[in-house]
């Protein structure tokens, strides 16, 4: 039933991102190697694979957030509409506005909910006065389909909110910032099916404003939401296309090992 | 075939007959929890005996005997050109002002119909502190408008007959005491017995100075008291700021390189140096080479700073430690930069933990003697310092130090107020544990 929808996507073209040979080494483990990928506009992208991959290292570099892992090294290139990201001149602090971030295990700060959605748009300025702030926190909070569920509550803190609730306040607080990309490293793996079918359907929406790219374990939700999808395997790029050509006619024999559960 | 499905033969037959085996275990069990609560109940017992002691020894220190008469204030005694001017009225030394309470001592006794037996009136005097007349003078001068009355004067007894009171000095002792008598003794007996002697609680305890080796009743806590707050201000203002700023370098910031993990183990070490070390250390670097003051407050704060950092670093980074690094991740993610995401989430995390880190090692630094006597803080300080930040350079003592002075004194009066001293320290160390755990509740946060 998923394959009949597959068919059905609608793919842009325009590159968000471009990544060129990149290579990630954690001290003397060549994590990643070599990875060319495109990131296209306003689309959800899936990195698949089995653990120990490299996905979760690539989406890292998406955002250089393995610039706080000491022993890492990225070499290679990784452009954001045609900008080098990790060009020295590159502020990462700007970047990761741009380049928003929801992680595996939900982690709101131990703070109000209100506070949680406020603080990026607080830090880089994004709100003149609290009516527009007040407005960037309903707003996000809507987008991330949690607005109806704490709209009466926005003072009480946020680590006090269900797991799948505390995962959509994530997103919310990665919306905020306007990010033009939004990386999620396995964002429904702590979370129960209607949860996880609850911040699947977000990310369908969110694909009308950004690019969206998700590592996921499972190829039944990388299936569902992506329109492009990666296979990573022993930190090599397998095969990189259209989810629904990766899941019916992978060109690798490796994909379809791990697609039809042979491998990983 | 048959060897697989039958039981293994170490296998008792029954469930409810434990096998050799199994009560050996058990046995092994029963005979390690009786040594935990050996254990337990060796260290109550010795904290039993070591607060009782202290208890018994010391809460008598905080009531002292006083003899009240009243005093006639003979204005041409006291003030000989009759302006009330204190500035002449200092001519007057305190062998004046011990005549006339001599006097009015005695006249005391005649109006209660006393007998004084066969007893001088210096050893009637004897009963009376040395120190009353001086504390007589002060009042006087403090207030010249009392001169010409008749004012009822609450004086110290000598520690002697204080002691007798307490139970500490006894007729037979004092037949064999140059500075007591028994027949003093028995006039003191029929003094209390008519309302002239009386014990009472002594605030004077916590705010007089130290007196000298002869007049232990007049001997205080007061500047020492002072001396142990300025130097715990001394500490807090320099190893909290300095403290933190170093924890956040190495554990947020610093590169891990063979540089940090130096440092690192010198910080552990540094917090197993002894004491005294560090007393020698600020002796040749404060003292001898900066030429800062002995026995001033600054000094021993400053020693005291570099005996508490280790501490502070090592319970400062623990709790930076103990925060998430999804925290961390998540402040990064939204774009804050490092700085932001340490002092905007990290740190107040962390902040229950380092403040009780911080109170510890104010309790540490508080307790701590060996340092100060090594910079001079041993010194015998009547004087109270002045207010800070001049008052930190004045000469002041210790809580420490001052019950070790006490301690080195021969008068057995001595041993009490010592006692006492460790009372008030004591109280002082378990309101900042308190403190301490009230905050840790307090602030603690869950994620």
């Amino acid at each position: 039933m998923n394959d009949m929808r597959l068919t059905e996507r609608v793919v842009t073209d325009t590159a968000k991102m471009t990544a060129r040979g990149v290579q990630v080494h954690y001290g003397t483990n060549h994590a990643l190697k070599d990875v060319d990928v495109d990131i296209l506009d306003k689309t959800v992208t899936a990195f698949i694979g089995p653990s120990g991959c490299g996905k979760s290292t690539f989406l890292r570099c998406l955002n250089r957030m393995n610039d706080t892992v000491a022993s890492a090294r990225v070499t290679g290139k990784i452009e954001m509409d045609g900008q080098d990201i990790y060009d020295p001149r590159v502020d990462p602090v700007q970047l990761r506005a741009k380049v928003g971030m929801v992680f595996q295990k939900p982690n709101p700060f131990p703070k109000s909910i209100y506070d949680n959605v406020a603080y990026g748009p607080k830090i880089h300025g994004l709100a003149r006065g609290k009516a527009e702030l007040d407005e960037i926190v309903e707003t996000s909070l809507k987008k991330a389909a949690l607005w109806n569920e704490v709209k009466d509550r926005l003072s009480a803190p946020g680590t006090g909110l269900s797991g799948g609730q505390q995962q959509r306040l994530c997103i919310a607080r990665a919306v905020a910032t306007s990010p033009e990309v939004l990386l999620m490293d396995e964002p429904c793996s702590a979370l129960d099916p209607i949860a996880t079918a609850q911040v699947e359907e977000l990310i369908d929406e969110l694909r009308s404003q950004f690019s969206v790219v998700i590592v996921t374990h499972s190829m039944q939700q990388a299936a569902r939401v992506s329109q492009r999808t990666a296979f990573f395997h022993l930190g090599y790029l397998v095969e990189y296309g259209e989810t629904g050509k990766i899941f019916t006619n992978p060109d690798d024999p490796r994909t379809e090992s791990y697609i039809t559960g042979r491998i990983g | 075939m048959t060897d697989t499905t039958a039981a293994p033969a170490f296998r008792g037959a029954s469930l409810t007959e434990p096998d050799a085996r199994t009560r050996r275990r058990n046995a092994a069990e029963r005979r390690f929890r009786l040594l935990g609560v050996g254990a337990v109940a060796i260290g109550l017992v010795a904290l039993v005996i070591l607060l009782g002691s202290i208890l018994n020894n010391g809460l008598s220190a905080f009531r002292q005997t006083y003899i009240t008469f009243p005093i006639t204030l003979d204005a041409a005694v006291l003030d000989k050109q009759g302006n009330r001017n204190p500035e002449e009225m200092k001519k007057v030394t305190t062998i004046g002002y011990g005549k006339l309470m001599q006097q009015a001592l005695l006249d005391a006794l005649d109006e209660q119909g006393i007998d004084k037996g066969d007893l001088t009136d210096k050893e009637i005097m004897a009963l009376l502190s040395k120190e009353a007349p001086a504390d007589l003078r002060d009042a006087v001068l403090a207030d010249p408008s009392v001169v010409g009355q008749t004012i009822p004067v609450n004086a110290f007894a000598t520690s002697r007959l204080d002691g007798y009171l307490k139970g500490r000095v006894t007729m037979e002792s004092a037949t064999r005491d140059a500075n007591i008598s028994p027949e003093q003794l028995q006039l003191a007996d029929r003094m209390e017995a008519a309302g002239l002697i009386e014990k009472r609680l002594n605030w004077g305890f916590l705010t007089r100075p130290d007196a000298s080796e002869l007049r232990p009743e007049a001997a205080g806590l007061g500047v020492a008291i002072l001396g142990s707050a300025y130097m715990m201000i001394v500490v807090l203002v320099l190893s909290l700021p300095i403290g933190v700023a170093a924890s956040i370098y190495l554990e947020e910031l610093a590169p891990k390189n063979r540089w940090t993990d130096l440092i690192e183990i010198n910080i552990a070490n540094l917090a197993a140096v002894p004491s005294i070390v560090f007393g020698i250390l600020a002796l040749a670097l404060f003292i001898n080479t900066w030429g800062l003051p002995q026995s001033a407050p600054l000094v021993g704060g400053l020693v005291l700073t570099l005996m508490t950092l280790p501490t502070i670093i090592i319970a400062t980074r623990a709790s930076l430690k103990a925060v998430p690094p999804s925290i961390r991740d998540a402040a990064l993610g939204v774009g804050a930069s490092k700085m932001q995401a340490i002092f905007h989430h990290v740190l107040p995390l962390a902040m229950p933990g380092i403040l009780t880190g911080t109170i510890l090692g104010l309790a540490r630094a508080l307790g701590e003697s060996a340092p100060l006597l090594l910079i001079g803080m041993v010194a015998f300080v009547r004087d109270f310092p002045g207010a800070p930040p001049q008052g930190l350079l004045d000469p002041a003592s210790a809580l420490p130090v001052q019950v070790y002075t006490w301690t080195q004194r021969a008068d057995p009066a001595f041993v009490e107020r010592a006692s006492g001293a460790i009372i008030v320290l004591l109280v002082f160390l378990l309101t900042m544990n308190a403190l301490a755990i009230i905050l840790r509740r307090r602030f603690e946060r869950r994620w």
